[in-house]
């Protein structure tokens, strides 16, 4: 699938796009659509331009919910999108405790 | 850097099943779970489970986390608990998180068991306190011994939304709606059946339209689907509820896998993405496997199986178990296996419509979409015999994976298939072989699909699992498979007993022309 930005058509407002999808960082529907229409055809590239999914919850939540409306956009099955990259730490750690393991590592 | 032969990631019924057949033959295992308890779902599943004797069938959710966990810890397994696996990198190194520590760890083979995430829909208010997922609030009834809500509407009919319900019910909340988008009912029938007598009511093909309250959810408003999924205008009702309960499926909490390098599809037969795995469990990654619900939403039942597999599979390929050892042992998990995944609820048979049993009994269509059977439907099935004086009536009419009253029957009344691996079929009732009317079946039935009738007498025995229990002599409404009120009820007899497990056994006498009919005991108010 190589679509090119315009490909789906530009941003129409639809009533519910005030929906929230991403709680944890406070993300509506209307944002996520918008960004599709802008050319973020990707889970990975909504996560890194919007946030979603990159919360406490870590994208369990809401993480079906943006492949729901991406694949909608697109016109194809949530199935065939790439997933996103999984990365460490698939938990939230504070900045404290990687430092000190960094300390620790290092002395 | 700490060293296991096997470490096993999440300590729920498939990890902690891996963890006790690889520890059995002598590996070095240890099992991580970020949870302050082991067990994963097991231990807020306090009813009895289906399957058959092999699969722990009968036996209570929580009391298989327990026998679990006692195994494991005679094996000499490590369980480390508060410890959240949060990496897995080259050579099955692994970081986990403990307190504000974080520990690296290595192991020869890397069993992942981290079970599922629930799925969540959103709509106007989906954000309002008193929206929460199923799992949390059987979290806080079943461990924490908290009601979720005083009202609840329940998304989901799932054997997750009706299992939920109905611990709904215990816990003393009403279930005020089990909503569905789905033209029928998801789970099994007996589990339906036991929440509609007591009054629930189902809607199919309907969803919620949104939650309303400003501070929490004040009240719901659901609506009715039509063949293209949108609401029908006009169809719209309001519920007075103040908890809105989600149970819309699980996901696979398989990212850890991801992150390992193994080889994933996104499977919706498995209910998202998943690793792919061969028959041994084991991932694209060599000595990296696994099993439950991490690789496709099942069971606890298939989750252990899965999991014993797995462990099986990694001593083997550490060099503790032969090939042709493994080979033998794995084929007899895989016919318990096989057992349970038949009939019209297996992983199979998802999209497919059914109209009749295997036995060529019709399905009971108002049983998939009310939640019970008919009056005439009744009589198709070959457990509901209308015999002479006392015997039991079981109304278990799909064929689902389940044989615990075959096994209860002393008197060998009671038949599950013509071999013992054929579990799915529709249980049999034989009037010839001598019923004494002990009523072990009644309770041992997982589905609670059994009653004991005497129609001359017009008494009933019912399988009860509310409290406070009713006391001999009380009055109070019979209640009919809908749950509707069909005539004044007294209490003649209560048994509770040891072998029951907690399912007493209440008999109730009504006038004698509604001993079909009458299928719970409501008390007076
Ligand atoms: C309401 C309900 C009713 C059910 N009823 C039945 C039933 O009647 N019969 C039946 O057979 N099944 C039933 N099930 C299904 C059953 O509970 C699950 O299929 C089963 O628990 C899956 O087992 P598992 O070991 O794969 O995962 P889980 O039980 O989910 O365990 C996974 C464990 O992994 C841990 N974990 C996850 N990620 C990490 C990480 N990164 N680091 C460390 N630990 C981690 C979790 O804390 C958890 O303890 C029911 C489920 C629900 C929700
Ligand atoms: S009541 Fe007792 S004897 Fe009769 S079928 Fe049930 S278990 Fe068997
Ligand atoms: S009647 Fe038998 S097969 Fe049916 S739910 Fe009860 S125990 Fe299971």
């Amino acid at each position: 699938m190589m679509l090119e930005r315009g490909d789906i058509g530009g941003y129409i407002p639809a009533p519910d796009d005030d929906l929230l999808v991403c709680r944890c960082e406070e993300i509506s529907q209307g944002e996520i659509r918008r960004a599709i229409h802008d050319g973020l055809f990707t889970l990975t590239e909504l996560r890194r331009f919007l946030r979603t999914g990159m919360g406490l919850c870590q994208g369990q939540t809401c993480g079906r919910l943006v492949k729901a409306i991406v694949a909608k956009e697109l016109g194809v099955s949530p199935a065939e999108l790439e997933p996103i990259t999984a990365r460490s730490p698939v938990r939230p750690v504070e900045m404290r405790v990687l430092a000190r393991n960094q300390e620790q590592k290092n002395g | 850097m700490k060293r296991y032969d096997v470490l096993v990631v999440g300590a729920g019924p498939a990890g902690l099943s891996a963890a006790v057949e690889a520890a059995r033959l002598g590996l070095r295992v240890a099992v991580y779970d970020e949870n302050a308890r082991p067990g994963g779902q097991l231990f807020k599943q306090i009813h009895k489970f289906f399957g058959s004797r092999e699969h722990k069938a009968k036996i209570r959710g929580n009391k298989i986390g327990e026998e679990l966990l006692q195994e494991a810890a005679a094996a000499g397994v490590e369980v480390m608990l508060n410890a959240a696996v949060i990496g897995v990198f080259a050579e099955k190194e692994v970081a986990v998180r403990v307190n504000e520590q974080i520990l690296c760890r290595q192991a020869d083979a890397l069993i992942i068991a981290t079970g599922a995430s629930e799925n969540m829909v959103n709509f106007p208010g989906w954000t309002l306190p008193g929206v929460l997922g199923a799992g949390a609030a059987q979290t806080m009834m079943n461990l924490h011994g908290v009601k979720p809500g005083e009202r609840i509407l329940l998304l989901g009919s799932g054997n997750v939304g009706l299992v939920v319900s109905y611990q709904l019910l215990q816990a003393g909340c009403a279930v005020v709606a089990v909503v569905d988008a789905l033209p029928r009912i998801g789970g099994y029938g007996v589990h339906a059946a036991k929440i509609a007598r007591c009054g629930v009511p189902f809607y199919t093909s309907h969803t919620i339209v949104r939650a309303e309250g400003v501070n929490q959810v004040t009240g719901a408003v659901i609506g009715e689907l039509d063949k293209d999924r949108k609401i029908i205008p006009g169809s719209e009702k309001h519920l007075a509820v103040d908890t809105i309960c989600l149970a819309v499926g699980l996901s696979p909490l398989s990212l850890l896998c991801a992150l390992a390098g193994c080889a994933m599809e996104d499977n919706p037969a498995k209910s998202g993405y998943v690793p792919l795995v061969n028959r041994y469990g084991e991932t694209s990654v060599a000595g990296i496997f696994a099993a439950g619900d991490v690789s496709g939403i099942e069971e606890a039942s298939a989750a252990m199986i899965e999991g014993r597999i797995a462990g099986l599979a990694a001593a083997q390929r550490l060099g503790f178990l032969t090939q042709e050892d493994l080979d033998a042992r794995v084929a007899v998990q895989e016919r318990a296996l096989a057992s349970l995944r038949q009939g019209m609820f297996a992983p199979g048979s998802r999209g497919q419509t059914f109209t009749a049993t295997t036995e060529g009994c019709p399905l009971s269509q108002n049983l998939l979409r009310q939640g019970y059977l008919t009056d005439t439907e009744l009589s198709a099935y070959p457990g509901v015999v209308w015999a002479e004086g006392l015997h039991p009536i079981i109304e278990c009419t799909q064929n689902i994976p389940c044989n615990p009253c075959r096994d209860a029957c002393p008197k060998q009344c009671i038949t599950v298939g013509a071999t013992a691996g054929q579990i799915t079929a529709l249980p049999i009732f034989d009037a010839q072989k001598g019923c004494t009317g002990c009523g072990l079946c009644v309770a041992a039935c997982s589905g609670q699909a059994i009653f004991l009738v005497d129609e001359e007498a017009g008494e009933i025995t019912l399988p009860y699992e509310f409290l406070p229990l009713p006391q001999k002599g009380e009055q109070g409404l019979a209640l009919g498979r809908s749950g509707q009120e069909i005539c004044a009820a007294e209490v003649v007899d209560v048994k509770t007993a040891k072998v029951f497990d907690q399912t007493n056994l209440l008999t109730i006498r009504v006038p004698v022309q509604y001993a079909r009919q009458a299928r719970f005991f409501r008390r007076a108010p």
